[in-house]
């Protein structure tokens, strides 16, 4: 067995434990979002193998551009590529709204947050157990050890968090509606241009696979900011009320 | 024992809770998925040391906090109430500063800090009371929160009702 899959089972364990822990405490112990983590699961898979290359293909061929030409292709072309991860990836990760059970929960900002995240969290595990899968039909990982592959588990833990408050991001603006909708969703796709940055420029050789580890943390303080704000925005009235406070002395 | 009289001071102790298990845990954790994978592929990467030079002192840092677990305690003289835990920490309180003395449950921020299941320490981000310099056994419920005009501190002491009562006579005193 390629001993990727052990290190994707210990990073889906403790992302789960994060994140899913996270929405339960930060949301005052609520567990009705956590059935939705199941619906996340698939999509990277749909995304990355089907729809992603077919729309490359599609427009590659409309527009006569030979496949395999790498850095050599037409810069738009490139601009392309680099734009369709965003653009089918935040759209694919709100699909689950279109079941009815799902879009009932998103009745408040509050709740629209909750079910953004997990729908974003479940997308982001979907997406470790498919780069496992990736990594593991390659030849030249095949030979590492499973503690190898420590960048992976702290990539993914940080990406999971990242695409929950990205999908938080736009389903908060969704539950707006009307011109809300299409702006969180532009902000969605920055946001997600900005994530995907270092592994951009890394791929364009400009940066070092080093210099690409660490500066995922920046996109990660910011996630963190976002959602911060986000959490402040959807909170219910009387949310920090603590009707068992006992106050001993004032003056 | 909860109160220990030492001279003219009044030594309390926090509720107990199992708040060192986390920092052990999270010892353990870093030793295990960051320090022995990089030892094990060798110093020869740039990564691998990168992750020993970050991960090492996070790891020393959280055994050290875990070790000085039981050291935590509140001091009461006749002018202050001192809080304390380890060599690393120490607040001062003066007494004549106290604005509000009150038991609450906090609420939770995402912002990082010495803030676990059982254990909180430093000054931490609370989303409705802001910053709160905690030395206390809880992270979140039935904390003792003790206001001044510049700072709130965070604390849990095992017994509460006879804290305050030595609090309010020095005070008062």
């Amino acid at each position: 067995m390629p001993q990727i899959y052990i290190m994707a089972a210990i990073t889906l364990v403790i992302a789960l434990a994060f994140w899913g822990g996270l929405t339960y405490l930060f949301s005052g112990h609520q567990r009705r979002y956590f059935w939705l983590l199941l619906l996340g699961l698939p999509l990277s898979a749909i995304a990355n193998l089907i729809i992603k290359p077919q729309a490359v293909i599609a427009v590659g061929q409309a527009a006569h551009v030979q496949p395999g030409l790498g850095f050599a292709a037409p810069v738009w072309f490139l601009a392309f590529k680099v734009l369709i991860t965003p653009l089918v990836e935040e759209t694919i990760k709100v699909s689950p709204l279109l079941l009815r059970p799902a879009w009932k929960m998103v009745t408040s900002q509050a709740s629209a947050l909750w079910v953004g995240f997990v729908l974003g969290v479940s997308f982001g595990l979907g997406e470790a157990a498919y780069i496992a899968y990736a990594v593991a039909q390659n030849a030249e990982y095949a030979s590492l050890p499973w503690y190898a592959f420590t960048g992976y588990l702290n990539e993914r833990l940080m990406t999971c968090f990242a695409h929950g408050v990205l999908t938080a991001v736009l389903i908060t603006a969704i539950q707006r509606g009307g011109r809300f909708a299409l702006l969180g969703y532009l902000t969605a796709l920055s946001l997600h241009l900005f994530l995907n940055m270092p592994v951009i420029l890394y791929q364009f050789q400009w940066i070092s696979i080093e210099v690409e580890s660490i500066s995922m943390v920046v996109p990660f303080i910011v996630f963190a900011v976002i959602f911060e704000r986000l959490r402040r925005t959807a909170r219910e009235p009387g949310e920090y009320e603590d009707g068992n406070e006992i106050v001993y002395f004032q003056r | 024992m909860d109160i220990q009289q030492v001279g003219s001071m009044r030594l309390f102790i926090p509720r107990p809770s199992y708040g060192w298990v986390w920092l052990a845990f999270l010892a353990v954790i870093i030793i295990a998925l960051g320090i022995a994978p990089a030892l094990v592929a060798g110093m020869a990467s740039v990564s691998g040391r990168l992750t020993l030079i970050i991960s090492i002192p996070v790891a020393v840092a959280f055994i050290l906090l875990a070790f000085w677990f039981p050291t935590m305690r509140y001091e009461l003289n006749r002018a202050e109430l001192i809080l304390r835990y380890g060599p690393l920490l120490t607040y001062r309180i003066p007494l004549d500063e106290i604005r509000t003395i009150r038991r609450r449950n906090l609420s939770l921020t995402i912002w990082s800090s010495i803030r676990f299941p059982g254990i909180a320490l430093f000054k931490v981000p609370y989303g409705d009371v802001g910053n709160v310099k905690m030395c206390a056994t809880a992270a979140l419920n039935n904390i003792l929160l003790i206001e001044t005009e510049q700072e709130k501190y965070g604390l849990t002491p095992a017994d509460e009702e006879e804290f305050i009562a030595a609090v309010r006579a020095q005070m008062e005193a």
